[in-house]
């Protein structure tokens, strides 16, 4: 019964081992395997002396079995101890390491609940002792973890404003104060031919030849003076083209106001500066056309008022010419006012099925006595009739109009000027042109021809014009019908006016006016 | 002032046609040109004592004419009356430059351009 009582004890400690958690597992399953051995062997040794009787060999039997168990189960305990400081040793080392393992620490707190008082209060004392350290730890890591979110976040503002300042189709050059290139933008690199993107910090003067254009000692000038804004302009020349840009350069201040950089935008005006010296030679173009017909009304009445005129012939003659001169100039006057109607939008216009064959020949009979007094032949085409567009009678009228009188203005005598129309059923259009064995228009000045106010610098002498009749064949054609025009042309040749309007069937009612 | 030759430049034919009716019936002889290139050639031909010409003409313009003419001998002191309707007056150097007597404006009264011509050959007269 004691050998019973001892062995009993003696499985004491090896029950204290059984430790719940994922780490003790393997030593557990060791402590209940020796716990079962000794138990087995303590019953099967007890009964045999029981049964013998023989107290004096069975008791020290006894005695050396409980002490090989007492033994084995302490053996045990050391084993178990040796590994839970080991295992505590390195929880306190994973403190001290910045990548704390939250998993495992939530699993430590699962261990708080055993009812193994030493590692709970070791536990606790580790939990302690880091405690503070570990606040600080999770402190450091959040505080971390804000700034690679305002890295992250700064960067693709960053971005953000690189990629707004890459965009701006003006070219944008920042410099500071040592001539640095701070930034430079795709249009800015394409302008003075220099890798926009890998050209920070590099002086402006390696990437930008001043010699020609003054840019870089401008920037400079500008930075000295501390205006806030400068202007200049500047002409560059890209390959055989010359281009003007405005250049604004503005200061760059820092904190206490000394000048840290200049921002430099420059913006293309060559078209505004074409456009305002072709408005320029509009004005004068259009007062000389205005003053000629002018000029036959007034001599001719003042000839009527001082009765130069001999005979009653010669009077009517006069009249004549004061009233087609009067004529011509409402006609100039109407063709600049419907330039800027329909510009503006203000034109009215009266869409209905027409046929292009029966304008063409209305049209072509209006001009013929103007062709033959210069000596040129009308040809017709045989028409179609059924070439049904849908469109303002009056501004179709005037577009063939317009087309035949250039054709037969820039046509030397003895010239023909063909008419045709014909209808593309597969594409649904309708085209007229009108070919001519005119002077043609030089290649560089095809492009322009249907710009307003422009006129071709070889052929202004041969005919006089406004500049404003192809512009409004262009208008009315394109902004009101929504077809296009077109043309072909060779020097000495002739050349061919156009345009296609959509076939009434499949025309769209529903118009831009 | 009869029988004196004047020459008439315009591209605009009622504008030669009201000036040389008005020349005419005031006993002037009359020739007429369309151009500057077809003028410099009356001018050779037909030695005028006076020229009337447009400033803006197709093929050969007013100043081009009055540089050729003065460049010959033959009608380098021929006077010169020039019509423009350019929205700029000529400047006085381009003037005296090239010895033009006199610049008209158009629209211009054919009054007006008569007494300047027979201005311009009177005192041409006395000179001589």
């Amino acid at each position: 019964m004691q050998n019973l009582i001892f062995g009993v004890l003696g499985l004491i400690p090896g029950r204290n081992f059984y430790i719940k958690g994922r780490y003790f597992s393997k030593f557990c399953r060791i402590a209940v395997m020796v716990t079962a051995i000794e138990v087995c062997v303590l019953l099967a040794v007890s009964l045999a002396l029981w049964q013998d009787s023989g107290f004096g060999g069975g008791w020290r039997l006894a005695v050396l079995v409980g002490s090989v168990t007492a033994a084995a189960c302490g053996s045990c305990l050391g084993w178990g101890w040796y590994k839970l400081v080991r295992e505590i040793k390195s929880i306190a080392g994973k403190f001290g390491d910045e990548n704390i393992d939250v998993s495992y620490v939530s699993d430590l707190q699962e261990e708080k609940q055993t009812d193994n008082a030493v590692i709970v209060k070791l536990y606790e004392a580790i939990r302690n002792r880091f405690k503070g350290k570990n606040n600080y730890i999770a402190d450091l890591e959040n505080q971390i973890k804000d700034l690679q979110l305002n890295i992250r976040l700064l960067q693709k503002q960053r971005l953000k404003t690189e990629s707004i300042i890459y965009s701006v189709r003006d070219a944008i050059i920042v410099i500071d104060e040592y001539d640095k290139l701070l930034i430079a933008n795709e249009s800015a690199g394409k302008l003075f031919n220099f890798d926009f993107k890998n050209c920070q910090q590099r002086s402006i003067t390696e990437l930008i030849d001043d010699s020609r254009n003054g840019f870089v000692e401008f920037l400079r000038r500008s930075r000295k003076t501390r205006a806030r804004h400068t202007k200049y302009e500047l002409e560059i020349l890209k390959g055989d083209e010359s281009k003007i840009f405005s250049c604004i350069a503005s200061c760059i201040h820092d904190e206490k106001n000394n000048v840290c950089g200049v921002v430099a935008v420059l913006h293309d005006v060559t078209r505004e500066k074409e456009v305002s010296r072709m408005k320029n030679d509009f004005v004068s173009h259009v007062s000389h056309e205005l003053k000629t017909p002018l000029a036959s009304i007034t001599a001719y009445s003042e000839m009527l008022l001082e009765d130069e005129a001999g005979t009653e012939e010669m009077r009517k003659e006069f009249c004549t010419v004061i009233q087609s001169q009067a004529q011509r100039l409402n006609r100039l006057i109407e063709d600049i006012l419907n330039v800027s109607r329909i510009e503006s939008g203000l034109v009215k216009v009266e869409k209905k099925p027409i046929s292009l064959a029966v304008l063409i020949k209305e049209q072509t009979r209006m001009l013929k006595s103007y062709a033959e007094e210069k000596n040129i032949t009308i040809v017709e085409n045989e028409l179609i009739v059924y070439d049904q567009v849908y469109a303002d009678k009056d501004m179709i009228s005037q577009v063939i109009v317009n087309l035949l009188s250039n054709a037969i203005k820039y046509t030397p005598a003895g010239g023909t000027v063909k008419i045709e129309a014909e209808v593309d059923e597969i594409s649904g259009l309708s085209r007229l042109s009108v070919t001519d064995t005119g002077v043609g228009i030089p290649e560089d000045d095809i492009d322009h021809v249907f710009d307003k106010f422009y006129r071709v610098d070889a052929n202004k002498e041969k005919a006089k014009g406004t500049g404003l009749g192809l512009n409004l064949v262009k208008q009315i054609i394109e902004k009101v019908h929504n077809g296009r025009v077109f043309v072909r042309s060779k020097v000495g040749i002739g050349s061919t006016f156009g345009f296609e309007l959509p076939l009434a069937k499949k025309e769209v009612v529903g118009e831009k006016m | 002032m009869s029988g004196k030759k004047v020459l008439v430049v315009d591209d605009e034919i009622h504008i030669i046609h009201v000036v040389a009716i008005k020349l005419r019936s005031n006993g002037f002889e009359v020739v007429t040109a369309s151009n500057g290139a077809q003028a410099y050639e009356l001018a050779c031909s037909e030695n005028p004592d006076l020229i009337v010409t447009d400033f803006q003409m197709p093929v050969m313009d007013g100043f081009e004419l009055v540089r050729k003419l003065r460049e010959k001998e033959q009608t380098k002191d021929i006077p010169v009356i020039m019509l423009t309707a350019r929205s700029f007056s000529i400047e006085q150097e381009q003037k005296e430059q090239l010895n033009i007597s006199d610049c008209l404006g158009k629209p211009f009264s054919p009054k007006e351009l008569l007494k300047k011509i027979e201005d311009i050959l009177y005192q041409k007269s006395i000179a001589n």
